[in-house]
């Protein structure tokens, strides 16, 4: 007798990963029913990707009733900051697409600097946009000066406080890789760190056309 | 014999990435503006997000609903920038 639907879910054996589902080698890689890393982060991840996208609705038709006072306010934004940053997020989450192609070689030497050098890269990222906090704050600009910097100063910061907790997060698992936490056969755990920092990535990917570069 | 290093091909993509982010920014400084190119530097994002998702993500290689989703997210927040962008023209 077969038993229900859900028993034969619930009985059937967890099938392991035979490949890395971040892309790191040429090899063509068969379709997967789950996710990279923990489904957990994931349900995060679409509920961070949603709160953003009403976020970046909001900036757009507010700027479509406003469309001088946001192009006069966006010439007072650093565009070559804004780009570098964006080159320092990709090439930070390209780190980390290496260091999950390292530990599925059973690596965890390797995998620890790649993720330690998006770490650093994440820094960059972070001490850039102190400069330019600073100097909006130096020039008088604060969240009160009108809706295009309330909306520019509220939006980077919130994405900068994700930057921050991406940071721990690779932090977390760069130790547990040290500690040699993580194997071929298990490392889910760096997949799931860095599914979360290519969410970060991705949501600047969308912030920078939009704020620094759309007039 | 020599052998030719070959890229990886996150590499690859890594580097496209940069190119176009290049783009963009170059657009930027230029100043030129319109629904025109407008709507190619939404373009250039949307196909940018999905590259990561693709590739750097992973998404690639899952169940192509999950993909599905992030590519139906996507489309919809940039579309609705540039209704938005279209509507501060009229």
């Amino acid at each position: 007798m077969r038993p229900p639907f859900f028993f034969a879910v619930a009985l059937r054996t967890p099938r392991v990963p035979e490949f890395s589902l971040t892309m790191t080698d040429s090899v063509q890689k068969p379709h997967s029913d789950s996710l990279p890393g923990d489904f957990a982060i994931w349900i995060f991840i679409f509920a961070e990707l949603l709160v953003f996208g009403v976020f970046f609705l909001a900036y757009a038709f507010s700027r479509a009733n406003n469309v001088e006072l946001f192009n006069e306010s966006q010439v007072h934004l650093d565009r070559v900051a804004g780009a570098v940053n964006t080159v320092v997020l990709l090439t930070s989450s390209y780190f980390v697409v290496r260091a999950v192609a390292a530990i599925r070689t059973d690596d965890s030497r390797r995998c620890g600097h790649w993720l330690g050098a998006a770490i650093a890269m994440g820094g960059v990222f972070l001490v850039i946009k102190m400069f330019e906090f600073a100097a909006k704050f130096s020039a008088g600009i604060s969240l009160s000066t009108n809706t295009f910097f309330m909306f520019y100063l509220s939006l980077t910061f919130f994405h900068f406080m994700h930057v921050i907790l991406g940071m721990v997060i690779l932090a977390a698992v760069l130790l547990k890789a040290r500690g040699g936490g993580y194997s071929a056969a298990d490392h889910t755990g760096v997949e799931t760190g860095a599914s979360y920092w290519h969410m970060v990535d991705l949501v600047w990917l969308i912030l920078f056309p939009l704020v620094y570069v759309i007039h | 014999m020599t052998t030719t290093p070959r890229l990886r091909p996150c590499t690859v993509i890594w580097l496209v990435l940069l190119a176009l982010t290049g783009l963009t920014w170059f657009i930027g400084q230029k100043g030129t503006t319109g629904l025109g190119i407008v709507s190619f530097v939404l373009a250039v994002t949307l196909f940018k997000s999905q590259m990561v998702a693709d590739h750097f993500m992973g998404l690639k290689h899952v169940r192509p609903f999950w993909r599905g989703l992030v590519f139906g997210y996507l489309v919809v927040v940039c579309s609705l920038i540039g209704v938005a962008y279209y509507v501060s023209l009229s």
